[in-house]
């Protein structure tokens, strides 16, 4: 394209940008029409595999899992909305939607006992109580992606890890490093004493009766007096085995 | 009829009478015996063929003329099964199952019922039979299940137990139905039935192939489809890209197509799984929009009754049971709220320091809370043993969740002291601002103070 001096020039100028913003936009509409078929080519592909794969996906929990692993590796999330192909078509929006509102309703159901800290294997263990009459089997892969998506809800729900347990945390109380060692060392027998904590993680007297007392604050410790050595003890419903009752329903 | 086989009894109606435990597999009928060479025994021909257990049965059809009576060889007798070899001949063939059976040396087929040793090897023989099945019966079915009886061995299990599986020995039920008693391996529809600890180990086993067959074809399936889906990713990130360069470069009449189409995008990302950013300009998916509109409706009674605040996690609950099935997920019910305030609804989305999320009316104010929550305070009671959440709740009508929140707002205002303790949290009203630092012990006669020391000094 020359380049011409004066008005005219510039009218070819302003002329040609036109030229070429139409055909971007052109352009522009064939990649949507192009994204449409793409779309339509993926959701009658995803259906021939929903036709043949829908009842693996729920009856096998190993099978879920890696299904997941590998919608992570791609970069899609077949959680993400009720209105995707994946839970349209495969039915897996469901399955964990209502899974997180199960374990919604279990944990305000122990909060009392908990405090609002509960053992992941507890929980598998009651919601398969609660489910028992699905005949879907639940996997706790399948209740980390559930709790996973209640995350984004706020009110704290989240899985923490303390030495070798998977805690689900329902309350927005913040547990710290130091909350998360006592929780660690309280494995061992449901309890801990002041001078367990000293000891074991070699903290000052002050130290551990502060981090003992919030944790007593929120409700996750009960004090217990009535030892004969007059020690202390704070118990731990959420990782002691003394939870599980009175719990049901 | 030859002494070949074994005689095996039938009811007056025609239906062979079953041994204890023996149960029917597999019915074909059309079907021809014929020995591999003819001087062991002439041809049957055209006769209902039946599986059980325990035998291998051939009943006369009704149309056959002669006397032909109901003939018998014991599985046991078996010593080899065919598989079926395909091949161009057997197209035009009526389907063969060839099985070699043991003689004993008087020419008939062995009978494992009449006590003696087959593997004393006193001379035994075998001939090579052939069931031709010229009717329309599955022949291959047919072969499975027998390859499967045969193996199973139903009449060792017996034998042990005494009861004689030989043949024609009259013990079997009249009904012969086919319906076998309890016990044995066979539960009543022939399938082989799972006891012990053999039996479990079995179910495993058949579990884990069948599970193992259909798991790999899965597998199979999912690599393929998660292929495409990589392919839609990458053109959804062009899509987005654009979505979000996109206003800048257009000129402002183009405006309102650019919606439709983004709001189209917005969908189509969610389609695919990925979640996409809501823009300024845009409202985020249709769906989205949708959504939020009808949790606005939804959410108005729950919130009425929750004293005009609701925990963002109960609404979810609450909505999601309310629906029944196609559940949203937390996701799209976040979304849905943070459109409210672009649209006009009563009810706005509020977040805490403390993280937690809440629903509340527009026309809630915090002021009316707290006037409340001071009310609360200065009664006599609340002054001398304070305020709990639980308290707080009853009071006002809402979640002791969020009294927790009224409170710990109130405390944050300047209206409530806290006091902790192994009972857990208790507010007080403050007194603080009463009390004149330069002079601390001087009580007003008006004010809290002066009615805090009344109660308190009361209680003795």
């Amino acid at each position: 394209m020359r380049r011409r001096p004066g008005i005219g020039g510039l009218q070819t100028a302003a002329a040609a940008r036109n030229q070429y913003r139409v055909l971007g936009e052109n352009v522009a509409k064939l990649r949507t029409d192009l994204m449409k078929e793409q779309l339509a080519t993926f959701r009658s592909q995803l259906e021939e595999f929903a036709r043949k794969h829908k009842n693996d996906i729920r009856k096998n929990p190993s099978f879920r899992s890696q299904f997941h692993e590998m919608c992570a590796k791609v970069g899609v999330d077949p959680l993400a909305s009720n209105k995707g192909f994946w839970a349209e078509l495969l039915g897996i929006g469901d399955f964990y939607y209502e899974l997180g509102v199960q374990i919604v309703e279990i944990c305000l159901a122990t909060r009392p006992l908990n405090g609002g800290l509960i053992d992941l294997q507890e929980l598998c263990k009651l919601l398969r109580q609660k489910r028992k009459h699905d005949r879907e089997a639940v996997s706790e892969d399948d209740c980390l992606r559930a709790i996973s998506k209640l995350k984004t809800l706020g009110s704290g729900f989240e899985v923490i890890s303390a030495g070798k347990k998977k805690l689900v945390r329902s309350v927005p109380t913040e547990l710290n490093k130091d909350h998360n060692a006592i929780l660690e060392l309280a494995q061992a027998q449901g309890y801990v004493t002041v001078d367990e904590v000293e000891k074991q993680l070699s903290w000052t007297h002050g130290h551990a009766i502060d981090a003992l007392d919030t944790l007593l604050d929120e409700g996750l410790v009960m004090v217990d007096d009535g030892h004969r050595d007059g020690k202390r003890r704070y118990w731990f419903p959420c990782v002691s085995s003394i939870s599980s009752f009175g719990a049901d329903g | 009829m030859s002494n070949f086989f074994s005689k095996a009894e039938v009811t007056s109606s025609g239906r062979p009478v079953f041994l204890r435990n023996e149960v029917e597999c597999h019915l074909l009928s059309g079907v021809d015996f014929e020995p591999e060479d003819h001087l062991q025994f002439p041809p049957l021909k055209s006769g209902i063929l039946i599986l059980t257990t325990h035998r291998l049965l051939w009943l006369p059809s009704s149309s056959a003329t002669a006397p032909t009576s109901a003939s018998a060889i014991p599985l046991a007798a078996i010593s080899h099964i065919f598989s079926s070899k395909k091949s161009l001949k057997s197209v035009f063939h009526s389907p063969r199952i060839r099985f070699q059976v043991l003689v004993s040396p008087d020419g008939r087929v062995f009978d494992p019922g009449s006590g003696s040793d087959y593997s004393s090897g006193s001379g035994s023989r075998s001939v090579v039979v052939t069931a031709v099945i010229r009717g329309k019966g599955d022949c291959d079915g047919f072969l499975v299940k027998f390859c499967d009886s045969w193996r199973a061995k139903a009449w060792e299990s017996n034998e042990t137990s005494g009861s004689g599986s030989g043949s024609g020995s009259g013990l079997a039920s009249g009904s012969g139905a086919g319906t076998g008693t309890g016990g044995g391996l066979y539960s009543s529809d022939g399938s082989v039935r799972m006891v012990g600890v053999a039996g479990i180990l079995r179910k495993e086993q058949e579990m884990w192939e069948s599970t193992d067959k259909s798991l790999q074809d899965a597998f199979q399936d999912l690599n393929a489809l998660m292929s495409k889906a990589k392919e839609m990713v990458t053109l959804a990130e062009k899509m987005r890209q654009k979505l979000l360069s996109g206003t800048s470069s257009q000129t402002s009449g183009n405006n309102d197509e650019d919606m439709g189409s983004k709001e189209e995008m917005q969908d189509w990302l969610l389609s695919v799984g990925i979640i996409s950013p809501v823009t300024k300009e845009s409202a985020g998916a249709l769906y989205h929009q949708q959504l939020s509109r009808q949790l606005a409706d939804f959410v108005r009674t729950p919130l009425e009754r929750a004293g005009g605040m609701i925990n963002l996690i109960d609404a979810y609950c609450l909505f999601n049971r309310a629906r029944g099935t196609e559940l949203i997920s937390p996701d799209d019910m976040l979304k849905a709220c943070s459109l409210w305030e672009k649209f006009d609804v009563p009810v706005m989305l509020r977040k805490f320091d403390s993280g937690v999320m809440v629903i509340q009316n527009k026309s809630h104010s915090d002021e009316e809370v707290f006037a409340r929550i001071k009310s609360l305070a200065t009664k006599p009671e609340a002054l001398r043993n304070g305020v709990s959440p639980t308290d707080a709740a009853m009071t006002l009508g809402i979640a002791p969740a969020m009294a927790k929140e009224h409170l710990l707002t109130a405390e944050s205002k300047g209206l409530l002291c806290r006091d902790i303790s192994p009972d857990g949290f208790r507010f007080y009203i403050n007194l603080f601002p009463e009390i004149d630092p330069c002079n601390i012990y001087f009580v007003k006669d008006f004010g809290i103070c002066s009615t805090w020391i009344k109660a308190v000094s009361t209680s003795g």
